[in-house]
């Protein structure tokens, strides 16, 4: 940071204070009040007595695992989530490479058309996709849900990874393509290593993108054992509603895991979310 | 090379080109997945004439209009502040953020408790304050979109971020002339940042109306578009027609949400110059 940008007065920063403390509790206070009553017992959250857990109990997060069996539903979500996310890359990786280095005709044509893939309201598309889900054998299966996880999640790290080849020299590649290198050893050999750090930036967004998918889950997924982790918080207020502490303790997992990897990996997080938009 | 597009056209054809070519033609057909009768305009007719579609369209631009109104402005004063880098600025840029990461259906369990006539920490905070607290907020008509868009217009972090990055952008030299005249950091912030901000605002805006023009999760969980429609959007609405098995109307009510998202982008674009230089 250099000394020509304006910085916040002493005299100010009260005011700056006050605004950002008010801006955190309007988007987080209902949040972390659910996440503290994952600790009550389930008389005091029925009654809505007091803000604090009283006793502390840890039954909700006991019966989220024994009565709800949340760790299958978070199983089948870090398998969608990670195999939907390296699927997406893998594709707009290899799709990426050649139409940010190469001239050819309809290359412009690809571009747009990946790259508009990302303005589309998806969830207008809902009966045509159940359509070719069904038609492909993919309907209620842990497999179908993986490919359209890593197509959904394709037009956004195509549109990250390829503007972020365009911003990086080619130096190494030519130097490998005169020591004879074919095309695809330069493509794992040279520039995939370079293109690390978007990898792993698509690879953080697209991953919690996939773990909080509700609409096409809740579209695609019929058996019990394949749903995810979304569908089962939209089903606690039906199927388990006599266990609301239960059901409590379960979203606060679910909504923890995200929380945790943006926590951990906040620079991904922003420069991902920052790329996709921009460009 | 081509082997090495392959996949991603693959992917690209079948998950969006395909289903965009079915929805367009089918949405002039009567047809439950089966069986296909070509029906012209009728299900375009039978939309304009059905008064929960105008409802379930006014309500998704009513909540569009909530989150540019409200999350927009708090949003990149959010950023504009911490941009100023306040002591302590990254903590308060995570806290902020937070929220953007937690899920529909999350919020939806969330909401619901929170808004809860009984036991929720609202109508008790209320209570506490004196104030009258006994309202049904989501299944009140004259709350319930209200509380709906409560849910996430105070999301602010992604709107935050962008513009944070777009201020870190802006060339240095742009604030040397003004610290030597020494304008004061608020003033340099809202005659020089906020001047250089209309690109990004535009984005975000953009991808806000995006989002909303699908916006499904959080209304089909926490009150299915009730109550008597009172806060149905056209993803919901589209969707009903879905589990009816009159998938030609569905997908002509997924066309206008189309058509619709493409309306607004090129006016967005168009008002807020979007992609054109400083």
């Amino acid at each position: 940071m250099s000394a020509a940008r304006p910085r916040i007065s002493r005299r100010s920063a009260p005011l700056a204070y006050a605004f950002l403390t008010l801006v955190a509790l309007l988007a987080l206070t209902p949040t972390v009040w659910v996440m503290v009553s994952s600790l009550k017992t389930g008389t005091q959250i029925f009654t809505g007595a007091g803000v604090l857990p009283d006793p502390v109990t840890l039954q909700g997060y006991i019966d989220a695992f024994t009565q709800i069996e949340l760790h299958r539903y978070l199983l089948n979500t870090l398998l969608y989530a990670t195999l939907g996310s390296a699927g997406a890359i893998a594709a707009a990786f290899l799709a990426a490479y050649p139409l940010a280095r190469y001239g050819f005709r309809g290359r412009g044509t690809l571009v747009a058309g990946f790259s508009l893939a990302l303005a589309i309201p998806v969830v207008g598309l809902a009966t045509p996709e159940f359509f070719i889900m069904r038609e492909l054998g993919l309907f209620d299966s842990r497999v179908g849900m993986v490919i359209f996880y890593a197509a959904l999640q394709f037009p956004f790290t195509f549109v990250v990874l390829r503007s972020y080849l365009l911003a990086t020299p080619r130096e190494l590649e030519e130097a490998a393509a005169m020591d004879g290198a074919g095309y695809f050893t330069t493509v794992f050999r040279v520039v995939l290593p370079l293109t690390r750090p978007a990898l792993a930036t698509v690879g953080v967004v697209s991953f919690v993108q996939i773990w909080n998918e509700f609409f096409f889950a809740n579209l695609f997924l019929i058996s019990q054992e394949h749903q995810n982790v979304q569908l089962a918080l939209a089903g606690f207020r039906s199927q388990f509603g006599f266990n609301v502490t239960g059901a409590i303790a379960g979203a606060t997992i679910v909504m923890l895991v995200p929380i945790v990897v943006f926590v951990a990996l906040q620079r991904q997080v922003i420069a991902g979310l920052t790329a996709g938009a921009v460009k | 090379m081509a082997v090495s597009l392959l996949p991603g056209a693959a992917l690209f054809a079948t998950f969006f080109l395909v289903p965009l070519g079915v929805l367009v033609v089918t949405a002039f057909s009567r047809w439950g997945g089966l069986d296909l009768a070509w029906t012209g305009l009728e299900n375009y007719r039978r939309m304009l004439d059905d008064p929960v579609f105008f409802s379930a369209l006014g309500n998704t631009l009513f909540y569009a209009a909530a989150a540019v109104a409200v999350q927009v402005p708090l949003g990149v004063a959010a950023g504009m502040v911490l941009a100023l880098r306040p002591r302590g600025w990254k903590a308060f840029r995570a806290i902020i953020f937070v929220p953007f990461v937690i899920s529909g259906a999350a919020y939806a369990l969330v909401f619901s408790m929170f808004y809860n006539a009984r036991a929720g920490l609202l109508n008790n905070a209320l209570a506490a304050l004196g104030l009258p607290g006994d309202r049904d907020w989501l299944f009140d008509t004259a709350t319930a979109r209200w509380a709906v868009a409560g849910t996430f217009v105070f999301v602010v972090g992604f709107v935050m971020i962008l513009v944070m990055a777009e201020i870190a952008a802006i060339p240095d030299e742009v604030y040397e002339a003004a610290q030597i005249d020494g304008a004061s950091a608020w003033r340099q912030a809202v005659h020089i940042t906020l001047p250089l901000l209309r690109n990004v605002i535009g984005t975000v805006i953009l991808i806000r109306l995006l989002v909303d023009i699908g916006m499904f999760d959080v209304v089909f969980i926490l009150t299915a578009g009730g109550p008597d429609d009172a806060t149905a959007t056209l993803a919901l609405y589209a969707y009903r027609a879905y589990l009816n098995g009159e998938w030609g109307y569905a997908n002509a009510v997924g066309s206008t949400i189309l058509v619709v998202g493409v309306v607004l982008i090129v006016a967005v674009r168009r008002l807020f110059r979007v992609g054109e230089g400083r």
